[in-house]
C-alpha cells in the first residue's frame, strides 16, 4: 500500500491505498490524529500504527518541522562566516520599511546576532573570478569563539559565491577540519543567486534548522523501520516535489512549505485525469484560504519566499524553489467585527479550532464565517465536524445579534453580508494569482477544496468567471491526497548573467548542460532506482530591467526568446524590441514514483432520488431565498445530474448551490458545477 | 447600515485593490532602478472631482500629488477632458509637483461618456535631461537647468500619441530608451487601472460607485477624526537648522507650529526662511504632500490611503519659504528641505505621542549619483541611489539600525553583487560604524557606512547629505546622533571630507565612503541597563571608550 502523512501544527493526517491485482486502488484509507510538537515524529509514528507495516511500499511524509523551528526560534544555536567588510549585511537587510507611515517601526531582528557574525579576509569578484584567496588561518581564532560560546551551526556566505564557490568551498574544507561536529551550511550549497542579503539570509536560515531537521528525519526514519516499514520514506519540499531523506537533510529549507504545495499536486493529478489543462485552486481551511494558478497544469515554482511578511512586515527571505502560493487570512473561523470607522471585516483574526465558531457551543461568543453559514441554512448544524458535535444556532444567533443591531439589519441579512465580504476577500487572493498575473480565468477550471472549499465554489467561480468548478472526492483530506501522487522532483537555480542572443547561444547551452549534469548526479546519487528526466527554465529580462520573468528555455534561442516575449507581454502588458539577458538558469530533475489516480466511483445501485434527505430554507443573497433539495453526496452515483438550489452534504464539507446552477458527478465522484451564464465579475 | 452596505463594503476592498494592483504592475514594469528598486513612485484612483480614493505608495511623500494633479487638470482643462486623453505633468510649482525628475500622468476614465474617475501615477525618472547626468543636482540655480519641463500637457489626444511630444522627449534626455520606458510603464499601469475601475462601474453602475465612493472618504475621515481625539490638545512647536543649500548658502532656519484640535490638526510653518539660491527648495504641494505623510503617521498610520482622512488637517505657510518656493527657484534636490517638514511636526510632537513618534533619525535621503564607464559598453554608467542609516530611539526601544529615511519607505537598497556587476566600482565595506552619537536609555540605531573602490576612467561623484551640519535631535537626555558625511579617500592617502559634492572627480583607485548619521538616543545613558551595555559591547556597537565616556561603564 501507498501512505502520505501530513504534520500540521493541530492535526497529523494519514492518507493512503492499497491497489488490487490490476494495479487499481482498491481501498482508501484516512486517520486523523493530534500533532505531537515540538516531538513530531511521535504523531507520525501513531498513525502509521493503524495500517500494516510490511504492506507499505510508498511512503510520503509532508511536515511543518522546519517551519515550526523558523516561527517558534526554535533552532540550533547559529554563527556566520562571511567576506570582509559584509558582516552587517545580515542586519540592515535590504534597508526596507513595508509599514510605511509607522515611525515605531521595528525591522526584523537578525538570527545571528553581531558577535556571532564573523569576516575574513578574501574575495571574488562579479565574473566569478578570485582577488584573493581567503585568509583561513584566520578561521582559528573564529572557530575558537564559536565553539567557547557554544554555537552549534555556521553557515558561510561569501561575496560571489554563486559566480564561484571556491572560496567558499576551502572555507568550509577548513572550518570541517578544524571542528568535524559542528553542523556547516554552504551558500553554494543551499542557493546559488545572487543578491548578498537573500543568500546570506537563505544559508542562515537553513544553519538555524538544519540539527533540529537531521533529529527529526533520524528519529522518524528509525522509528518506522522499528515499526516494520522497510521503505526510505520520500519528503515533500515546498517546490511541490518529492526528495529522499538524505537530500532533504542536506538542504532542509527546501521543505519550509512543504504542506500547501501538497493541494496543487492533487489537483494536477486530477486535471490530469479529467483533461483539464488550465487549473486554479483554493483550499480553504479554519484559519486561512490558499490560491494558485496552475496553467498548463505546470504549477509556478519561484524561488522569491519568504517567512513572516506581511502588508507591514518585510520578512526574512529564503530564496529556495516554492510553489508560488498566495495566502489570505479567512477562513471558516474567521471572526466578524467592526473597526473604528465603522467597517466590517472578516478576518484575519480567528477563533481557530477552540473556541471556534460559536455555533460549536465550546465557548465561542464571536460571529465567525462558520456561524454565518449556519445562520444562512447553508451548512447544518448538525453536519459540523463531521455529524461529531451538536451545533447550537441559538448561540449563533445571540452571538451575531448586537452586530446586527449595531448596523441596523437583521440576524439574516448581517450572516449574508458577512459570506459576501468573506467571498471579496477569497475573490481578491484568487485574482493576486491569476488577473494580476496576465491570466483570464476564462481559460481556467476552478479546484475548490479543504473544510470550506465548496461552501465557497460557486461564489468565487462566478466572481472571477472562471470556465467551472471542480469540488472533488473527499474534499477536506484532498491536500494529504495529493502527497499519494507525487513524483521526485528537485530545482537547481544558479545565477549567470548572460545576454541571449546567436553569439551566446552555445555558451549558454554549455551552461545548461553542465548545470543539468550536476543536477543528474546529485539527485542519481540519492535515489539510483528512478529514471530520471530535466526541463530547463530561465529567468530571463530586458537589459535594463530589474525584474524577470520565468520562461521554458528550450535548445533553439529564437523560441526562447519568442517565449520570453510573449510571457513578458502577459505579465506586464508590453514588449520591447531590445536585448534580452538571462539571469538565473533553473533545470528541474524529475522522476516518477508510480502514484495512482483516484478509483472510479460504482452507481451500486444508488440513484439521485435515493442520496435526496430532505429540503430546507437557505439564503442564498443575491440569487434569493427558498426552499432547497439537500442531499448526501457519497450516495450520489457517477452521472448524477442536481440543479440548483441545492446543498450537497458529506462529512467535513458542504457544497452549496444556489439556483439556477448545476452539479454533475463525473465517474471518479468529483462534483462539476456549472456556473450561471453571463456572470460578470 | 442597509443591506446595500456590504455591496458598498466590497467595492472599498475592490477598490484598495485597484490601487495596489497598478502600483504593482508600475514597479515591475519600469526601466529605472530608483522606481522598482526605491519605489520612488505612488499610483492612484480619485473620483472625478479629484478625490483620492485609493493609492499605492512606495514612499510616503506622494501623498498629496496625486489628487493635486488630478485638480489642476479638472482647473487647465475643465471641459476639454476627452476619452482617450491622457495628461502629463512635472511642473514642479503645481499640479502636484515636487521636482522635475517626478512625473505624473493623469488618465480620466469614462463611463457610458461621462468622467467618472481618474487614474495617476507618479514616478521619479531617472533622467529627464538638464544640466548633469541624471538630473538631480546641487548646483543649479533655476529650474530651467535642471530638465525638460512638462507644463501639464496632453500626451494623448483621443487615444493618439502626441508623436511631436515623444520626439522631443527622446531628443532632450540622456537615456532615452530607459526614460520612455519608464514613460510607457506609466501609461500600462494607467490602463490596468482604468480597466479595473470600469469593470467596477459596469457590474455596479454609476450611482452605486459614487455612493461607495463618497462613503470611502467619509469614513477615512472619521477614522482619523477618532484618533485626533486621543491626542493631546494644545500648540506644540520645534524649530531647527538646514546646513546649507549645495551652493554654500545657509544655515536657514525652519520651524513650524502644530496646534491639535478635537476636530483640526493644524501646521503653520510661519517663520521658515525665504526660499535658497540652491536646489534645496521645496515647492507647496511638495510640502502639503509631507505634511500629509507626518500626519497620517501620528492619527491613522495604518488605514488604507484616501482623501478623507486628510479632511481635518489644515496647513499654513506663506509664499517664497524653503518649503513654498516659486518659480524659477531651483527643486532638484527637494527632499532635503522636504524633510525637515516631516521632522519638525515630528520633533514637536514625539515627547506628546513617544508610542507613534521616536528621536529624531538621521533623515536625509543621502542621495548619491555616481557616474562611471560602463562595464560592457564603456558608455554612460550611472549609480543613482539613496542610503540607509540610524533611526532614533524611542520610549521603550532601540533605534532601528541601517533602514531608508522617514521620507523614504518600502525602499531597497541595491545588493553589493548587483552594484559589482552594473558599475565600475569594488565594494570594500557595507556595515555599521561606531561615531560617537545616540548614546541613551534606549539607544540610537546605527548609521552605516559604504565604501566605493572606483575602477573606472572620467568618474565622478554627486551626492548631497544633510544633518551634515546639524545631527538630528536626541529625547529626554538621550544624545544627539551623529552626522551625515561623505569622505574621499584619494590614492595617494589624503582624505576630503564633505557634506555634499558636485559632479567631484574621481579617479581609479579613490575610494568614496559614504557615512550615514546614527540616530537620537532616548533617556540618559547612564541609566541604560548594565547587561544592555555589556551586550552592546559585545556586538561592537559601542566602542569601550564611549562604554566608558558616555554610559559610566567601568
Amino acid at each position: 500500500m501507498r501512505i502520505a502523512t501530513d504534520v500540521g501544527g493541530t492535526f497529523t493526517d494519514l492518507v493512503g491505498y492499497e491497489l488490487d491485482g490490476g494495479g487499481r486502488i482498491s481501498r482508501l484509507v484516512t486517520h486523523k490524529v493530534d500533532s505531537t510538537p515540538p516531538a513530531f515524529e511521535r504523531g507520525v509514528l501513531e498513525a502509521t500504527r493503524t495500517v500494516d507495516a510490511r504492506a507499505v511500499r510508498f511512503f510520503a511524509h509532508g511536515s511543518t518541522v522546519v517551519i515550526n523551528a523558523l516561527l517558534s526560534r526554535q533552532g540550533a544555536k547559529t554563527a556566520l562566516v562571511t567576506t570582509r567588510g559584509f558582516r552587517d549585511v545580515l542586519e540592515i537587510a535590504r534597508g526596507n520599511r513595508p509599514d510605511l507611515f509607522n515611525f515605531a517601526f521595528r525591522k526584523p531582528r537578525p538570527f545571528v546576532p553581531r558577535h556571532l557574525r564573523r569576516e575574513i579576509d578574501e574575495r571574488t569578484d562579479a565574473d566569478g573570478q578570485v582577488i584573493r584567496a581567503p585568509a583561513l588561518e584566520g578561521l582559528r581564532e573564529i572557530v575558537d569563539d564559536f565553539r567557547e560560546e557554544g554555537v552549534e551551526a555556521i553557515a558561510v556566505c561569501l561575496l560571489h559565491a554563486y559566480a564561484n564557490d571556491a572560496n567558499e568551498r576551502a572555507v568550509g574544507a577548513e572550518l570541517r577540519r578544524r571542528w568535524p561536529e559542528v553542523s556547516i551550511a554552504l551558500s553554494s550549497d543551499i542557493c546559488r543567486e545572487w543578491r548578498e542579503y537573500e543568500r546570506t539570509s537563505t544559508t542562515v536560515l537553513s544553519a538555524f534548522v538544519q540539527p533540529v531537521t537531521s533529529r527529526y528525519l533520524d528519529s522518524l526514519a528509525s522509528g518506522l523501520r522499528r515499526q516494520g516499514v522497510s521503505v526510505t520514506p520520500f519528503m515533500l519540499q515546498s517546490n511541490g516535489g518529492a526528495t529522499t531523506v538524505a537530500a532533504a537533510a542536506r538542504n532542509p529549507v527546501s521543505m519550509v512549505e512543504s504542506g500547501p504545495a501538497s493541494g496543487v499536486l492533487g489537483a494536477i493529478e486530477l486535471g490530469s485525469a479529467l483533461g483539464e489543462r488550465n487549473l486554479a485552486t483554493i483550499d480553504i481551511g479554519g484559519t486561512t484560504a490558499k490560491c494558485a494558478l496552475v496553467p498548463g497544469l505546470e504549477p509556478r515554482v519561484t524561488t522569491d519566499y519568504f517567512i513572516e511578511k506581511t502588508a507591514t512586515e518585510p520578512g526574512y527571505p529564503i530564496k529556495t524553489p516554492v510553489v508560488e502560493i498566495v495566502e489570505i487570512g479567512s477562513g471558516g473561523g474567521s471572526v466578524a467585527a467592526l473597526d473604528a470607522g465603522g467597517k466590517l471585516r472578516v478576518g484575519p483574526e480567528s477563533a481557530g479550532a477552540v473556541p471556534g465558531p460559536a455555533v460549536y457551543g465550546r465557548g465561542g461568543d464571536r460571529p465567525t464565517t462558520t456561524d454565518a453559514h449556519i445562520l444562512t441554512g447553508r451548512i447544518d448544524a448538525s453536519n459540523l465536524l463531521g455529524g461529531r458535535i451538536a451545533g447550537d444556532v441559538e448561540r449563533a444567533r445571540r452571538v451575531f445579534a448586537p452586530l446586527a443591531k449595531t448596523l441596523g439589519v437583521t440576524v439574516g441579512a448581517l450572516a449574508a453580508g458577512v459570506l459576501r465580504i468573506a467571498n471579496a476577500d477569497m475573490a481578491t487572493a484568487l485574482k493576486l494569482v491569476s488577473i494580476d498575473k496576465g491570466y483570464d480565468p476564462r481559460d481556467f477550471t476552478l479546484v475548490a477544496f479543504g473544510g470550506g472549499g465548496a461552501l465557497h465554489a460557486v461564489a468565487l467561480g462566478e466572481a472571477l468567471r472562471f470556465r467551472k468548478v471542480i469540488v472533488p472526492r473527499n474534499p477536506a483530506v484532498f491536500s494529504a491526497w495529493g502527497m499519494l501522487v507525487t513524483d521526485l522532483r528537485r530545482d537547481f537555480v544558479q545565477t549567470r548573467i548572460t545576454p541571449v542572443d546567436d553569439a551566446n547561444a552555445p555558451l549558454l547551452a554549455a551552461a545548461f548542460a553542465d548545470l543539468e549534469r550536476d543536477a543528474l548526479d546529485e539527485v542519481g546519487r540519492d535515489s539510483p532506482d528512478v529514471a530520471l528526466t530535466c526541463s530547463r527554465h530561465a529567468d530571463l529580462r530586458y537589459r535594463g530591467q530589474e525584474h524577470t520573468v520565468k520562461v521554458p528555455f528550450p535548445k533553439d534561442t529564437g523560441a526562447a526568446l519568442a517565449g520570453f516575449h510573449e510571457a513578458h507581454e502577459r505579465a506586464y502588458s508590453f514588449r520591447l524590441d531590445q536585448a534580452v539577458e538571462l539571469v538565473n538558469l533553473h533545470v528541474t530533475v524529475r522522476g516518477a514514483l508510480g502514484g495512482a489516480h483516484h478509483p472510479a466511483i460504482a452507481a451500486n445501485g444508488s440513484s439521485v432520488e435515493g442520496a435526496r434527505t430532505g429540503t430546507r430554507r437557505v439564503d442564498f443573497d443575491d440569487d434569493g431565498h427558498g426552499e432547497a433539495a439537500i442531499y448526501r453526496r457519497a450516495k450520489l452515483p457517477p452521472g448524477a445530474e442536481i440543479a440548483g438550489p441545492a446543498i450537497l452534504e458529506e462529512d467535513a464539507s458542504t457544497c452549496v448551490l444556489p439556483p439556477g446552477r448545476l452539479a454533475r458527478v463525473d465517474d471518479y465522484g468529483h462534483l462539476h458545477l456549472t456556473l450561471a451564464p453571463g456572470t460578470e465579475s | 447600515m442597509s443591506a446595500d452596505a456590504f455591496t458598498k463594503e466590497v467595492i472599498h476592498r475592490a477598490l484598495g485593490a485597484v490601487g495596489e494592483e497598478i502600483f504593482a504592475a508600475l514597479k515591475r514594469t519600469s526601466m529605472s532602478p530608483i522606481i522598482y528598486e526605491t519605489l520612488d513612485c505612488a499610483v492612484g484612483i480619485t473620483d472625478a472631482r479629484g478625490e483620492v480614493l485609493s493609492q499605492g505608495n512606495g514612499v510616503i511623500t506622494f501623498l498629496g500629488t496625486l489628487d493635486a494633479a488630478v485638480r489642476s487638470t479638472l482647473d487647465k482643462f475643465g471641459g476639454d477632458i476627452e476619452p482617450g486623453d491622457l495628461f502629463i505633468t512635472n511642473d514642479p510649482y503645481e499640479g502636484g509637483g515636487t521636482h522635475l525628475s517626478d512625473v505624473t500622468l493623469v488618465l480620466p476614465v469614462f463611463h457610458e461618456e461621462r468622467l467618472v474617475a481618474f487614474v495617476a501615477s507618479k514616478a521619479h525618472w531617472t533622467e529627464v535631461g538638464g544640466m548633469a547626468p541624471g538630473s538631480f543636482t546641487t548646483d543649479s540655480t533655476e529650474v530651467y537647468q535642471e530638465g525638460l519641463q512638462f507644463p501639464l500637457v496632453k500626451l494623448m489626444e483621443r487615444g493618439a500619441v502626441n508623436q511631436a511630444l515623444i520626439e522631443l522627449i527622446r531628443a532632450n534626455v540622456r537615456l532615452p530608451d530607459q526614460t520612455l520606458g519608464d514613460l510607457w510603464a506609466g501609461v500600462a499601469a494607467n490602463r490596468v487601472g482604468e480597466a479595473r475601475v470600469l469593470e467596477l462601474f459596469g457590474r455596479y453602475g454609476a450611482a452605486t460607485m459614487r455612493d461607495a465612493m463618497d462613503s470611502l472618504l467619509d469614513y477615512g475621515e472619521r477614522m482619523v477624526l477618532a484618533e485626533l481625539k486621543r491626542l493631546p490638545k494644545g500648540t506644540f512647536t520645534a524649530s531647527d537648522s538646514i546646513g546649507g543649500d549645495g551652493l554654500g548658502g545657509g544655515p536657514y532656519h525652519v520651524e513650524a507650529a502644530v496646534t491639535i484640535e478635537d476636530d483640526r490638526f493644524t501646521i503653520d510653518f510661519t517663520g521658515t526662511d525665504p526660499q535658497a539660491a540652491g536646489s534645496i527648495n521645496t515647492t507647496r504641494t511638495g510640502m502639503e504632500s509631507r505634511a500629509r505623510g507626518i500626519f497620517r503617521a501620528i492619527t491613522a498610520p495604518h488605514l488604507a490611503t484616501n482623501g478623507g482622512m486628510f479632511r481635518p488637517l489644515r496647513i499654513l505657510a506663506p509664499d517664497g519659504t524653503l518649503f513654498t518656493a516659486r518659480r524659477p527657484a531651483p527643486t532638484s534636490t527637494y527632499w532635503e528641505s522636504g524633510g525637515f517638514v516631516i521632522d519638525l511636526v515630528w520633533k514637536a510632537l514625539a515627547p506628546h505621542v513617544p508610542d507613534r513618534l521616536p528621536a529624531g533619525s538621521f533623515l536625509s535621503v543621502c542621495a548619491t549619483i555616481l557616474k562611471s564607464e560602463d562595464p560592457d559598453s564603456g558608455g554612460l554608467s550611472l549609480l543613482v541611489e539613496p542610503l540607509a542609516g540610524g533611526w532614533g530611539a524611542g520610549c521603550g526601544k532601540d533605534g532601528e539600525s541601517g533602514q531608508f529615511c522617514p521620507g523614504n519607505g518600502d525602499t531597497y537598497n541595491i545588493p553589493v553583487e548587483v552594484t559589482e556587476r552594473r558599475h565600475r566600482v569594488l565594494v570594500r565595506r557595507y556595515g555599521f560604524h561606531t561615531e560617537d552619537g545616540g548614546a541613551g536609555r534606549y539607544r540610537g540605531g546605527k548609521g552605516v557606512v559604504l565604501d566605493y573602490e572606483i575602477d573606472s576612467e572620467n568618474a565622478w561623484l554627486t551626492a548631497i547629505f544633510g544633518r551634515n551640519r546639524f545631527p538630528c535631535w536626541g529625547l529626554e537626555g538621550g544624545q544627539d546622533g551623529s552626522p551625515n558625511r561623505i569622505e574621499i579617500h584619494r590614492k595617494g592617502g589624503r582624505i576630503e571630507h564633505h557634506g555634499s559634492v558636485t559632479r567631484l572627480p574621481v579617479a581609479r583607485g579613490d575610494v568614496v565612503r559614504l557615512i550615514t548619521g546614527t540616530g537620537g538616543g532616548f533617556g540618559d545613558p547612564q541609566e541604560r541597563p548594565r547587561t544592555l551595555v555589556a551586550e552592546d559591547l559585545r556586538n561592537g556597537y559601542i566602542t569601550e571608550r564611549q562604554a566608558r565616556e558616555h554610559y559610566g561603564w567601568s
